[in-house]
């Protein structure tokens, strides 16, 4: 017998009352937001993070050059974003992306109990979302849910098989619980709210 | 029952400095955790509703895990099963070898440190690289964890700071958290670049999709997984949920009860292989079926490794991880030492005051200090009951059996009053290291109601 | 209404005044309170050490001795919640159902839930630290526990504000257990005697005069410390202070 057989004849005898699976319906009073985007902005700075909302016809490269005037190397593979030093989809490896100092993304939801956005990889190295030294996630206002019950239900994988939620910047406590950002991935996170209107 | 915690934790707590450190920064992160659950109304019936998704999972578990491995394999994973370490080991090994993998960059993974994966690999000549820092830290130090979500609690940032001195070479004399950090950012992102192999735990496994999640703060996992061509993932059989709409429940409770974050920074589904890479999920059993058939011990299976009862035990903040003889301490490592086994890690189960505030805090609500008591009672058969401990209660079963005998030894036990000191403070009276010993009254309860000294009306009456 | 009475072996030993204030209260609100001679302890001594069958033959004379009345009253929590919790278990091994589970309450959880006082006479003009024990917290749950996310409530304190003059507080860590434990206080002597040190300090940061609480066994513990270390800071049970006028 092999021993996947062998756990799963184990598990077998053992599985004994089968409980049901409670039904997730939120309760009345459930926590919900009246301003889903100030909340949002508010859960993302207190975890080390930033949310600017992007006014109506506001020049997106204007804003992310003055949010970091000083990054050099700015990775984008969207067309709108000029200010783009390289698209990243043209690097041959990974390894090629260290040394990037900004990139720039498109996320697809934000939920605004924890400042999280959902990306459904979006690029051709995931690398991109982690070795930047800083990120930037352009997000559609308009896409913000109250909790992770709603994003769950609207999240999908595409062909690449991998997405997540970045919810702030790569952290650490591990030396004396002090908090410091920048462990290992982006530094800083800032997400842009834009709007459609 | 042995006295291993015991004697540990004295040790621990003669260094009164580094005891009160370790029990109030564990405290701020219990309160970090109530201010997030307090603000969620709807928070008891997420535990409630995480409880019953567990519960489900598991007594479905066959079905589950065979609709995960499917559902994985058709996505292009390659599935292995291990029914213990050994197995494990051996399977990890055998996917390196035939890849001719020099260096392994790893995050954290509570059931690798179960099956003892890094001493073994080391000794296979393979460059096992820890990545999450505070178990970095514990390599370099060549220590085991002392608390599963914060590894290095018990460290002072001195200690951190001489040791990267010494490894890192730091500047001298810096210990600043920030520094440091920064420094293990620079040391590790060159171990990631270059590692020809990648290995993740596995937070939850998605039933339905296949998906493997993985929640880090530090991004380590991703980075480990962006670069080197093979990704391994090691996933304990009990982290499956059903679906998306379960696991939604669980990331809610997860960061919130575990650091007293809303969500940790990064939360990764991994479904396929990166693009002209591998990615293997070693699915371990490791003890685990035989818990399912240990009745109410099977609850254990629920916890997420939260480390949320670590930090609210009032036993564990003032004792330490190292004081527990099983490598994840704690009220939870308590109850997993004992179904790992029961023999080796009973000297564990008297720190337990039996508060049970692990019981109120615990995500998936799993009733620890009840399984202790649990637990407690099987000393006996195993042969690892405390003698003195047995005796006492043989003696006072015998006496409270004995209704005149309990009243005469309640009449006498006042004169205990006019014994000297020195027969009762000496070093075989545990009590009175740091208290004074109970005073009795000069005369007892039934004493006075027997010469109606207590008025009511019945006794009154009784007494006319 | 038949009470019977039970006062576990420490009250009935260190703390008896404990036990008659309990009476008086019994009294004074109208119940009608018996004393069975013959009992003597629940077992929870032994069921926390790991001898919890050792306790099947106490819990039968236990259920025999109080099976005529319609309440069993303890001032003890531990007490109160192992007959509670336990003892349907241990009965049913036995081949029997537990008479005294579902009818025994902790002398506080039965003012303020079975008889519902609203008024007792009586002033008692100090501050208290109100002691809340483990037990009393989250097995009986005479207040909320600081974990959960639910309606705070104390009925001690409840029970306490009918009591003239009182000013009631709490310590910093408000539930968090003492560290006494009954066996574990002698089997991890020095994490006992921390946790001790550490409850009882939080309290006399308070200010207040006197430790109350309704689980005597903790203050056992606290009092042996305090004893040791001369502090000034008094206990007293939640029930003395209630029965203080009558």
């Amino acid at each position: 017998m092999s021993s996947k057989e062998e756990i799963l004849s184990r598990i077998r005898q053992t599985v004994g009352t089968g409980y049901a699976m409670p039904e997730i319906i939120l309760p009345a009073g459930a926590v919900e937001y009246g301003d889903k985007t100030a909340q949002f902005a508010a859960v993302s700075e207190s975890v080390g993070g930033r949310a600017v909302v992007a006014g109506k016809g506001a020049d997106l490269n204007e804003m992310i050059r003055s949010l970091y005037p000083a990054a050099k190397t700015i990775a984008s593979n969207i067309p709108e974003i000029t200010l783009a030093t390289f698209n990243p989809d043209k690097t041959g490896t990974p390894y090629e992306l260290d040394g990037t100092e900004l990139a720039v993304v498109r996320g697809e939801i934000g939920v605004a109990e924890n400042g999280a956005v959902w990306i459904a990889q979006n690029v051709k190295e995931k690398a991109l979302y982690f070795i930047a030294e800083y990120l930037v996630i352009l997000l559609d206002a308009e896409k913000i849910v109250h909790n992770m019950h709603e994003a769950y239900r609207q999240i999908r994988l595409n062909d690449y098989g991998f997405g997540l939620f970045i919810s702030g910047p790569s952290k650490t406590a591990d030396i004396e619980q002090a908090l410091v950002t920048g462990a290992h991935g982006a530094k800083g996170v800032t997400v842009i709210l834009t709007s459609a209107v | 029952m042995s006295e291993e915690h015991a004697k540990n934790a004295a040790r621990f707590l003669a260094n009164k400095e580094q005891e009160q450190w370790h029990n109030e920064t564990l405290w701020q992160v219990r309160g970090k955790r109530d201010r997030l659950a307090m603000a969620i109304p709807e928070w008891e019936t997420l535990r409630e509703w995480a409880s019953g998704i567990k519960m489900h999972t598991l007594s479905h578990l066959d079905r589950y895990l065979e609709q995960f491995a499917a559902n994985a394999e058709a996505n292009g994973v390659k599935v292995h099963w291990a029914k213990d370490g050994e197995e494990h080991n051996e399977i990890v090994y055998g996917i390196l070898k035939e890849r001719g993998v020099k260096k392994l960059v790893k995050s954290k993974s509570m059931l690798t440190e179960e099956c003892h994966l890094n001493p073994f690999l080391i000794s296979k000549g393979i460059d096992v690289v820890e990545s999450d820092l505070g178990e970095r830290i514990l390599q370099l130090m060549d220590e085991p964890p002392s608390h599963i979500v914060m590894p290095a609690i018990h460290l002072k940032r001195e200690e951190i700071g001489a040791l990267f001195e010494e490894k890192l070479h730091t500047e001298k004399g810096n210990s600043d958290p920030a520094y440091l950090t920064h420094a293990a950012r620079l040391h590790l992102r060159q171990e990631f670049l270059t590692a020809d192999a990648s290995m993740t735990g596995a937070n939850f496994g998605v039933a339905a999709t296949g998906d493997v999640v993985v929640c880090t703060n530090e991004g380590n996992a991703d980075m480990g997984t962006s670069f080197a061509p093979l990704h391994i993932v090691s996933m304990g059989m009990e982290k499956l949920v059903p679906d998306y709409q379960s696991l939604g429940v669980f990331i809610r409770l997860l960061a919130r009860s575990a650091t007293g974050q809303p969500v940790t920074a990064y939360t990764s589904h991994y479904r396929k292989p990166r693009k002209g890479c591998e990615m293997h999920l070693v699915i371990v059993d490791n003890g685990r079926s035989r818990t399912m058939e240990m009745g109410d011990h099977r609850r254990t299976l629920k916890c997420i490794r939260c480390g949320a009862c670590m930090n609210t035990c009032p036993v564990y903040r003032r004792s330490g991880g190292y004081a527990y003889t099983y490598f994840i301490p704690g009220p939870i490592g308590i109850n997993l030492g004992m179904l790992r086994s029961a023999k080796t890690y009973a000297g564990n189960l008297s720190a337990c005051s039996l508060c049970c505030s692990c019981n109120n805090v615990c995500p998936v609500k799993i009733d620890l200090a009840d399984r202790i008591y649990a637990w407690r009672q099987s000393l006996d058969r195993l042969g690892k009951a405390d003698r003195i401990k047995k005796g006492m209660s043989k003696g006072l079963k015998f006496l409270f059996s004995h209704p005149a005998l309990y009243r005469l030894s309640l009449r006498l036990a006042p004169l205990l009053r006019y014994m000297p000191r020195f027969l009762m403070y000496n070093r075989l009276n545990g009590w009175g290291k740091g208290r004074e010993m109970p005073e009795f009254a000069n005369e007892s309860f039934t004493e006075m109601w027997k010469k109606g000294k207590v008025k009511t009306h019945t006794n009154q009456r009784s007494h006319e | 209404m038949r009470v019977g009475l039970f006062i576990p072996c420490y009250v009935n030993a260190v703390f008896p005044e404990v036990g008659v204030a309990t009476c008086k209260l019994l009294d004074y609100l109208g119940a009608d309170t018996g004393y069975p001679l013959d009992q003597t302890c629940c077992g929870q001594p032994m069921g926390n050490a790991g001898f919890e069958n050792g306790a099947a033959g106490l819990a039968g004379h236990f259920d025999a001795l109080f099976e005529s009345y319609d309440y069993v009253v303890s001032p003890s929590v531990g007490c109160t919640s192992f007959v509670k919790e336990n003892y349907p278990r241990i009965r049913e091994r036995e081949g029997h159902t537990c008479g005294t589970s579902g009818k025994i309450y902790e002398v506080c959880e039965f003012l303020h839930d079975i008889l519902k006082v609203e008024k007792l006479p009586g002033r008692f003009p100090h501050k208290v630290s109100i002691h809340n024990s483990c037990h009393g917290v989250r097995k009986l749950h005479l207040s909320s526990a600081s974990e959960l996310n639910i309606q705070p409530f104390s009925k001690i304190k409840g029970l306490l504000s009918l009591i003239g003059g009182i000013e009631c507080v709490e310590p910093e860590k408000t539930d968090e257990c003492c560290g006494f434990g009954g066996m574990f206080s002698i089997e991890e002597p020095a994490v006992s005697v921390c946790m001790g040190q550490d409850k009882l300090y939080s309290h006399i940061a308070t200010g207040a005069d006197y430790i109350t609480g309704a689980d005597a066994s903790c203050f056992m513990h606290m009092q042996g410390i305090a004893k040791r270390e001369k502090r000034a800071i008094r206990f007293i049970h939640v029930v003395q202070i209630l029965a203080s006028g009558l």
